[in-house]
């Protein structure tokens, strides 16, 4: 498959400073996630600056789509809103002053006609979980708000890739993972996800590949586990081990077999634990716990309410923005909302109930999800789709 | 130094917020304008007591606030006002006092209207100054501007600078605080040296958020537009008809106390 976008031979120095960036190259595929990882100063920013041209490189191409960027201002255009740049501060990219404006601002200047504009900001708006914000000034909004108007923002440009400079720097732990698992629908929904973050905990279960910077160089680029296993380059980066590696690494060295792949979640290093033990640690008297599926957009709030009451749910959690605004219209408190699918598999191997509440394409996705855990473990967690109807206490299963 | 207490911060939570910000406006601009056709005291007072009445109980904005805020102004009328009162001529004599052998105060009865009438069109006139601005925050006022079809390299502009004020007032916030805690105002001299490296820090904060803004608008594809369109909440009838019922009025009361 032709790169999406493709680097050779990088390089570029600030005016009167050392090189930010050397013997740079890098190919990137249409989805991926890709995680950008490396101390301060290691050159992050800048690469990321040069994908959509708002820096040009001292030598070496960037090709997009197999054409070499040129850096006319058409052409300059073309690129910036194929390729969406959200900065590590909101309170640099937002600059209108309404949330409205703001996320127009791309629209209206891409000649959107007013109904376009509309469309696309509302839509954007909408997958950000942000509607109702319209006519707020952005100095009334909280660090995570702010964030998801910028990236709203760029979202409303239908870019194909969206690029993120440090995108939880400024969060709490809530808001980082919420703006992780908005990434990740986003990832779903069949967009490009490039971030840079000096966050390795963060950066290791979410990412397909991981980039190590260090001195403006690229010193690995692959999967998480072989990026972090590597302790020289991880020492060379000034990262440290993600914790569940060196959990696993820890065990190997005491004597636990590990089967096949390096664990990348909690639900892995359980697997894991659970071979040495000859199958389960524990299993509850009910055997597995069933983990029930909803699909907000197919299912009303008093129903949802009326199946609570009459079945023992242990846990609910949500997965995408949408699904999140229904859970706090209808009052539910949900106990998870990031990386829902492992977590609540966790739970059914516990012997609970769990309740995944989500929307169109993501309810195939759990069911994918646990399917390919139960074949790949030898495993009969069950999972149902949970069907609105007028009997409240309907489970139906698929 | 850096009240938090903005007009504006109160206009976006005031309780006519979703009033059309025509119908505001008419009330506003059609009493000040009003006011400077009043004869005497009588009707000015009457505005600014029904102003600040709406301000307070229709908008629901904070007592103490509003009184604090209508304080400034009124203080600096009331000063005028006694000056108007005791030196502008007359011809009824109420009372006087010599203080130098060549300098008396005097009141007089003409001089006292024209005092009170003046302090009571700047107490008017300010409420409905402070209803507009207590009622119709500023983004709101960037749209009736382009309907009014002001220049749009001017709304442009005043959004630019809306969208900044708030960043550098945190920024100079965050600068008083810190040199505060390093004791930087604690002597006069001290506290002018600190002052002007705020306002330094401040104008290189400026030039920075400058450099940054023309980076986010060119990664968005700037091309000299702004997005302007704002939607408002259709025009009431009621709320306009009894703004405007209530201009007829005043109207009737200036004819009324002229005749």
């Amino acid at each position: 498959m032709d790169p999406l976008i493709e680097l050779k031979d990088l390089e570029y120095a600030y005016p009167y400073a050392s090189p930010a960036l050397s013997d740079i190259s890098l190919c990137i595929q249409k989805g991926e996630k890709i995680a950008l990882v490396g101390s301060n100063g290691a050159g992050k920013s800048t690469l990321l600056l040069t994908l959509n041209g708002m820096i040009r490189p001292d030598k070496g191409t960037v090709t997009f789509h197999g054409k070499p960027v040129s850096y006319d201002r058409a052409s300059l255009r073309k690129i910036r809103q194929k390729i969406g740049f959200v900065f590590q501060d909101p309170d640099v990219q937002i600059i209108a002053p309404t949330v409205w404006q703001d996320v127009a601002f791309g629209p209206v200047n891409l000649d959107y006609s007013e109904e376009q504009v509309q469309q696309a900001v509302s839509d954007a708006l909408h997958s950000v979980g942000l509607e109702g914000f319209e006519k707020r000034p952005p100095y009334h909004l909280s660090g995570g708000e702010k964030k998801r108007v910028a990236i709203a923002g760029i979202l409303a440009m239908d870019p194909d890739v969206l690029i993120l400079d440090e995108p939880t720097s400024m969060l709490d732990p809530a808001g980082s993972e919420d703006i992780m698992d908005l990434l990740d629908e986003l990832n779903h929904q069949g967009k490009t996800i490039i971030i840079s973050t000096h966050d390795v905990e963060l950066a290791y279960p979410w990412a397909d590949r991981i980039i190590l910077m260090e001195k403006g160089r690229i010193i690995a680029s692959g999967t998480p586990e072989e990026a972090f296993s590597d302790k020289e380059l991880v020492r060379r980066a000034r990262l440290k081990t993600p914790i569940l590696l060196e959990l696993s690494q820890e065990l190997k060295s005491r004597g636990m077999k590990t089967p096949g792949t390096l664990p990348r979640t909690v639900l892995d290093i359980i697997r894991i634990i659970e071979h040495d033990h000859h199958g389960s640690i524990r299993l509850s008297d009910n055997g597995y716990g069933t983990i029930h599926v909803g699909d907000v957009d197919l299912i009303s709030g008093p129903q949802i309410q009326a199946i609570l009451a009459r079945t023992s749910c242990d846990t609910i959690g949500v997965m995408g923005s949408r699904a999140k605004i229904c859970a706090r219209q209808w009052g539910l408190t949900p106990d998870i909302s990031y990386a829902v699918i492992d977590k609540c598999i966790l739970q059914a191997m516990n012997g609970r109930t769990s309740l995944i509440l989500t929307t169109g394409g993501m309810v195939t996705r759990v069911f994918e999800r646990v399917t390919l855990f139960n074949q790949t473990n030898n495993r009969l967690i069950p999972v149902r789709s949970l069907i609105g109807s007028d009997k409240p206490d309907d489970l139906s299963g698929t | 130094m850096f009240a938090h207490d903005f007009l504006e911060e109160a206009a976006q939570h005031n309780a006519l917020l979703q009033v059309h910000p025509y119908t505001k406006l008419l009330l506003g601009i059609g009493s000040i304008i009003l006011v400077l056709f009043t004869p005497n005291y009588i009707v000015p007072c009457f505005l600014a007591v029904t102003l600040s009445s709406v301000t307070i109980l229709l908008a629901k904005i904070n007592l103490k606030f509003y009184l604090k805020l209508l304080g400034i102004p009124l203080s600096f009328a009331f000063m005028s006002a006694l000056i108007i009162i005791f030196l502008s001529e007359g011809v009824t004599k109420i009372w006087s006092i010599q203080i130098f052998p060549w300098f008396t105060l005097t009141v007089t009865e003409e001089s006292l209207n024209h005092g009170l009438h003046i302090f009571a069109r700047v107490f008017g006139g300010m409420c409905a100054l402070f209803f507009i601005s207590l009622t119709t925050p500023m983004t709101d006022l960037f749209g009736i501007m382009k309907k009014l079809k002001v220049p749009d390299l001017f709304i442009d502009l005043s959004m630019i600078i809306y969208r900044y004020i708030f960043i550098f007032m945190e920024k100079a916030r965050q600068i008083y605080l810190a040199q505060q805690m390093r004791l930087g105002y604690t002597k006069p001299r001290e506290a002018l040296n600190s002052y002007s490296m705020l306002f330094g820090s401040i104008f290189i904060t400026s030039w920075d958020a400058g450099e940054d803004l023309i980076h986010a608008m060119d990664c968005r594809c700037y091309n000299g537009k702004y997005a302007k369109m704002i939607t408002y909440n259709p025009v009431e009838w009621r709320s306009l008809s009894a703004v405007s019922l209530y201009l007829f009025i005043i109207i009737g009361m200036i004819l009324w106390t002229s005749g």
